[in-house]
């Protein structure tokens, strides 16, 4: 039971990491139609912004605030000055794919030139541990879950009661009729990559947080438990990508506990290829 | 049950209006007009070009001579959001509303440009109009029938109360009963509220009974125009649809 | 400079040549966008390995494997190859599926990610992370050759670039073929050349299956050369770099792909070597700055140069020497071409010996019965049954949504029929997808456009040539001796037509750059090539000049008085005036009429339906 408990407990961490991460690279692609694939690099270079002012002597949670703003307004340039050039000349989305691939090498690999090939981490505290009911967290722990929530509501209460989630689902719903309701699009488009940019920008942050020690590269796999969790809940839905973090991040460190811990990904990788296959909408998403 | 309109019918100007998807135009040298109170209507064969035309005012197709007037402004190549905070109304044949959304999120929508403290307001109006939509507010929009649908379409353009609609065959698909009471019902009620309507349709015989104007397009040009009356009397009216003799007098001057 | 530099440069430049060429074989010409593509080079290299090393614990027992059969060159070569073609066979289910072009790639990206997970796991399999090692080379146990020698190495170099010569060849061979062509028509649009009679499963099998066989004995080639082989050398950027190769080359350009095999997975190591190290530069700089030029170097080629340095060549096909009006008349060679020449103007009606007989008592050769299609809820062909006749040229109408090319797309296979039954010839062909209806001469075209881009008229017509030799995989491989006859018969008929359509000028411009009205014709060039005995005709004069659309008119009567039977939907009803018999109305979904313009101008009904909508 203490197995489960202990891995329930590394699940709800992973699982608000994979939620801050995956809401935000769902409504990219619900807003702007492509899959923006360098999300994990860019990831990984907030992490490297906030250790930067880290090693500086700031604490890491200033070092967090300063990730968030350099990581959206990459983001932004990102779309504006790659995407959505190619998009306007008609590339074919598999196009796309390989644009942002090329992206994810720059900017990964641009990383690990500056910052070296050493994995690093940040000089903080863990905090006290707490024992709730079998579960041990750490205090940094907490807190990370504690964002996530903070971070979902306040999704939540963007889409559903401010003009500006309303009309980004309209956006990303029928793009041209939102036009013609009056819905300056490309205005929400670059407004959705700030935001979600700087959601990128904190899951990079908390992910480094929860690994410890993290390296250049050390966003490739979790970029799947992205995707995973984006297709599980149907890209484009935010809830979906909620309800879909949940699942792969629980799925992924439970069953790590009672398969080798190597294996773990794997779960997540299945789910993937699965849905793909089967439901390529997702499990919250209308029928194709 | 009209609505009040806040803001005053909007005239439109069209003047040798060419227009096309790039390449070759589709249509070419269009001159028309639409004043408040009438519903002015756009009929003909199928390529013709009425929904290129109507597409072209709205800002989605691109005009590449000729100028689209709306009251006292040059709307000429605007882009469709900015047509929209024009008080121009567009409600397109296609894709007419938000599917993952809400019937009232729909009509939310619409409302976009509205204060917030008009929106619940507007939204009375509008259900007042279309009791239907009423009763299935929560129900998501994908999964509406035709009818509703074309309903819903309608609701969300009456959101923006706008001075001018143009419709693109607002009865596509529905039943000849339902099209017949949107037509007589609804459409022409927004012109009788001081709008001016542009509508493009199938449905001649019936577009023209709500009819003050109407044009008759084929091959990318305007082949007659007149009022209701005035096109039945005219023998070559009927071939202008089915082809025939009458009709077959190609376009001029096609090189 | 050292020798064993330059053959180290040189293996690995045949080695990557010839992954390239198998990635631009499957990639560039056949639009098979593979994004798990290593994953074929990896298993190569494990088969080699397996098959050349002893049985594991016979290896000092420190690294654990499956195999271990101790065979003797060049067996673990040939089975690098086999194993990488029979890997492809699962994949043709994920790249087969009706899944977005995009999410598809990732698909792809993920299951590589997920086989270098799993074979790093999983010890007992490859052994792990660790990956093999020790690997014995060619012929290493005959005293023949000692393997540490220049002249060892130098014979193992020649044999590696023989085989990337010979992999070359074998490519060129394929795509300069007819089936070739068929490929590259798939690639450019895969809906139309599916209508044309290409088998899409099959095309796109054979090459995932030999595209893996090539990069298999790239990685057999290449196991055997460094000896060792481990999960490092595969993962997911492994693929970026070839497809960054065959993009920059050129795609599409089987010398595209050996020229971005040297710039890019060669070049960018060779230079390397010649950036002065230093201890105050960062270990990993090197390496990382390599990484960041392949992405700038994808991105920028996409944006500037999609087609790469050396881009797909035009295929011109030269068009035999001004003809004596006699040759023309002449049968060409190749049985069944012959028949279906048509001469350069219709023929005087007087050759028949009873006048044909009307349309209504000619044998029926195409017909529905109670064909519905329903989808989300609405019924776009509501229990339609319709019969079309031998030799008609038969019109279809009716106001827009009235379900006029639903019911052809059904009649074609490209769309399902929800209910009821099509029989064509005597035959229900409701089940029957949409090539086999092709093959068996029942052709459509369709309403957009849908020429082939990259490929020329000329190629476009050919492309649609049924019962071209060099038309299968064993065909294209045999050679130009082989399919050559069929070829020349194929290029006399499209010569032929492109005479009767007027277009001869255009047979080696890219179909791409045409007028509108051009690639109509095209298209319908294309379907009669196909040799069709019932044509399913999509809006053909949609946007075309009405003396065009006049003289269109007239050859189509022409073939059919030849014999063809026509089905046309079309909207310019001045054209159904004058050249259709009987017409056919349908309004809402159903058949409202049947008959002459004339008569159906006369029946309240239909104008009704047209005005009425």
């Amino acid at each position: 039971m203490t197995i489960f408990l202990s891995s329930l407990g590394f699940g709800l961490v992973t699982a608000s990491v994979l939620a801050i991460a995956a809401v935000g690279f769902t409504l990219q692609f619900g807003v702007t139609d492509v899959l923006n694939l360098a999300y994990g690099a860019i990831m990984i270079a907030g992490a490297f912004v906030a250790y930067v002012v880290n090693q500086a002597g700031l604490s890491v949670w200033v070092g967090l605030v300063v990730a968030v703003i350099a990581c959206s307004l990459g983001s932004v340039l990102l779309n504006s000055g790659v995407y959505t050039p190619f998009q306007r000349r008609g590339t074919s989305p598999i196009t796309l794919v390989i644009v942002s691939l090329g992206m994810t090498l720059i900017i990964e690999f641009g990383v690990q030139a500056l910052a070296g090939g050493t994995a690093v981490s940040y000089t903080m505290s863990q905090g006290t541990t707490f024992h709730a009911g079998g579960l041990i967290l750490s205090v940094v722990q907490l807190v990370v879950i504690a964002l996530s929530i903070v971070v979902m509501l306040g999704v939540h209460g963007l889409l559903r009661y401010t003009r500006l989630g309303k009309a980004m689902r309209a956006t990303a719903a029928n793009k041209s009729l939102a036009r013609n309701c009056g819905i300056r699009t490309d205005r929400v488009i670059t407004i959705t990559w700030a935001l979600t940019g700087g959601l990128c920008g904190l899951a990079g942050v908390v992910f480094a947080m929860d690994s410890g020690s993290f390296d250049a590269t050390a966003t490739d796999l979790f970029l799947i438990l992205i995707l995973a969790a984006v297709f599980l809940g149907g890209p484009g839905q935010a809830y979906g990508a909620m309800l879909g973090a949940v699942v792969i991040g629980l799925a992924t460190e439970i069953s790590a506990a009672y398969i080798t811990a190597d294996y773990k990904y794997v779960v997540a990788f299945v789910a993937l290829l699965i849905m793909l296959g089967v439901r390529p909408t997702g499990l919250l998403g209308a029928r194709a | 049950m009209s609505a009040e309109l806040a803001l005053p019918g909007l005239p439109l100007r069209a003047e040798k209006v060419t227009a096309g998807y790039g390449g070759d135009p589709v249509i070419r040298d269009i001159t028309l007009s639409a004043d408040p109170g009438e519903v002015v209507s756009l009929v003909g064969p199928n390529g013709s070009g009425k929904s290129t035309l109507l597409k072209s005012m709205a800002g989605v197709v691109h005009v590449s001579s000729g100028t689209v007037r709306v009251g006292d402004r040059d709307l000429t190549n605007w882009a469709p959001e900015e047509i929209a905070r024009a008080a121009v109304g567009y409600v397109p044949q296609v894709d007419d509303i938000f599917s993952p959304l809400s019937v009232r999120e729909n009509l939310e929508m619409g409302g976009y440009l509205l204060r917030r403290s008009q929106v619940a307001g507007r939204v009375e109006r509008v259900l007042a109009i279309f009791p239907r939509l009423g009763v299935m507010l929560s129900r998501s929009a994908g999964k509406l029938s035709g009818g509703e649908r074309k309903m819903l379409a309608m609701g969300r353009v009456l959101m923006l109360d706008p001075g001018l609609f143009l419709l693109d065959e607002p009865t596509a698909n529905l039943a000849p009963i339902v099209a017949t009471a949107l037509l007589t019902e609804h459409v022409r009620q927004l012109a009788d509220s001081g709008a001016a309507v542009l509508i493009v349709e199938q449905r001649a015989k019936a577009v023209l009974a709500i009819s003050d104007r109407s044009y008759v397009l084929g091959g990318g040009e305007v082949r007659m125009q007149g009022t209701p009356a005035e096109l039945s009397g005219r023998p070559d009216f009927v071939e202008s649809f089915l082809g025939g003799r009458g009709a077959a007098a190609a376009p001029s001057g096609d090189a | 400079m050292n020798a064993f530099y330059l053959i180290n440069l040189l293996v690995y430049a045949a080695v990557d040549a010839m992954a390239c060429l198998g990635l631009s074989q499957q990639f560039g010409v056949a639009g098979v966008t593979n994004f798990g593509f290593i994953i074929f080079q990896a298993a190569g290299g494990y088969a080699a390995a397996v098959l050349a090393l002893p049985h594991d614990s016979a290896n000092g027992g420190f690294q654990s494997y499956i195999g271990g059969l101790n065979l003797p060159f060049p067996l673990p070569w040939i089975g690098a190859a086999v194993v990488g073609g029979l890997i492809a066979v699962p994949f043709t289910f994920l790249v087969g599926r009706r899944l977005r072009g995009d999410f598809a790639a990732v698909g792809l990206l993920v299951t590589a990610v997920l086989l270098n997970l799993l074979v790093t796991n999983y010890r007992p399999l490859l052994n792990g992370s660790a990956g093999l090692s020790l690997i014995p080379t060619p012929l290493h146990g005959d005293n023949v050759f000692s393997v540490q020698t220049a002249g060892y190495q130098w014979v193992f170099t020649v044999a590696a670039i023989v085989l990337a010569l010979a992999v070359y060849v074998f490519v060129r061979r394929i795509t300069g073929s007819p089936y070739g062509r068929s490929l590259r028509a798939m690639r450019d649009n895969d809906v139309v050349a599916d209508s044309l009679g290409k088998n899409l499963l099959s095309l796109r099998t054979a090459m995932l299956v030999t595209g893996g066989a090539i990069a298999g004995l790239s990685g057999g080639i290449l196991v055997t050369y460094i000896t060792t082989w481990s999960p490092a050398a595969w993962g997911y950027a492994e693929t970026v770099v070839l497809f960054a190769a065959v993009i920059i080359g050129g795609a599409g350009n089987h010398l595209g792909a050996i020229l971005g095999a040297i710039l890019v997975p060669v070049g960018f190591e060779e230079i390397t070597r010649f950036i002065p190290t230093s201890n105050s530069l960062p270990p990993n700089l090197i390496p990382s700055l390599q990484w960041v030029a392949i992405g700038l170097l994808i991105v920028i080629f996409l944006w500037l140069r999609p087609q790469g340095i050396l881009p797909e060549r035009k295929r011109v096909i030269r068009l035999p020497a001004a003809r004596a009006p006699a040759a023309r008349m002449a049968a060409p060679p190749g049985g069944a071409a012959a028949a279906a020449v048509p001469s350069p103007r219709p023929p005087a009606p007087q050759a028949h010996e009873q006048p044909p007989a009307a349309p209504q008592d000619r044998p029926v050769v195409l017909e529905t019965v109670d064909v519905t299609r329903e989808f989300g809820g609405v019924q776009a062909v509501a229990g339609v049954s319709i019969q079309v006749r031998k030799g008609t040229l038969t019109g279809l109408i009716g106001p827009n949504g009235a379900g006029k090319s639903t019911l052809l797309a059904m009649l074609a296979g490209t769309l399902p029929v929800t209910s009821g039954k099509i029989i064509y010839e005597g035959r229900d062909i409701t089940g029957v997808p949409a090539f086999r209806r092709a093959r068996l001469g029942l052709v459509r075209t369709f309403q957009l456009a849908s020429e082939f881009k990259r490929l020329t008229v000329m190629e476009n017509l050919l492309s649609a040539v049924p019962g071209n030799r060099g038309d299968t995989f064993r065909g294209s491989l045999l050679g130009k001796r082989y399919w050559q006859a069929d070829e020349t018969a194929a290029i006399a008929r499209a010569e032929a037509i492109l005479e009767r359509f007027g277009l001869e000028q255009f047979a080696n411009h890219y179909a791409g750059d045409l007028s509108g009205g051009q690639r109509r014709l095209v298209e319908i060039m294309r379907a009669l090539m196909a040799e069709p005995a019932t044509l399913l005709l999509d809006e053909p004069m949609a946007g075309v000049h009405p003396n065009l659309a006049r003289r269109i008119g007239n050859e189509l009567v022409a073939l059919c008085e030849e014999g063809m039977t026509i089905l046309m939907v079309e909207h310019e009803l001045a054209i159904m005036d004058e050249f259709c018999d009987p017409v056919v109305v349908m309004a809402e979904g159903a058949v409202l009429a049947e008959g002459t313009m004339e008569q159906l101008r006369g029946r309240s009904e239909v104008v009704e339906a047209y005005l009425v909508g």
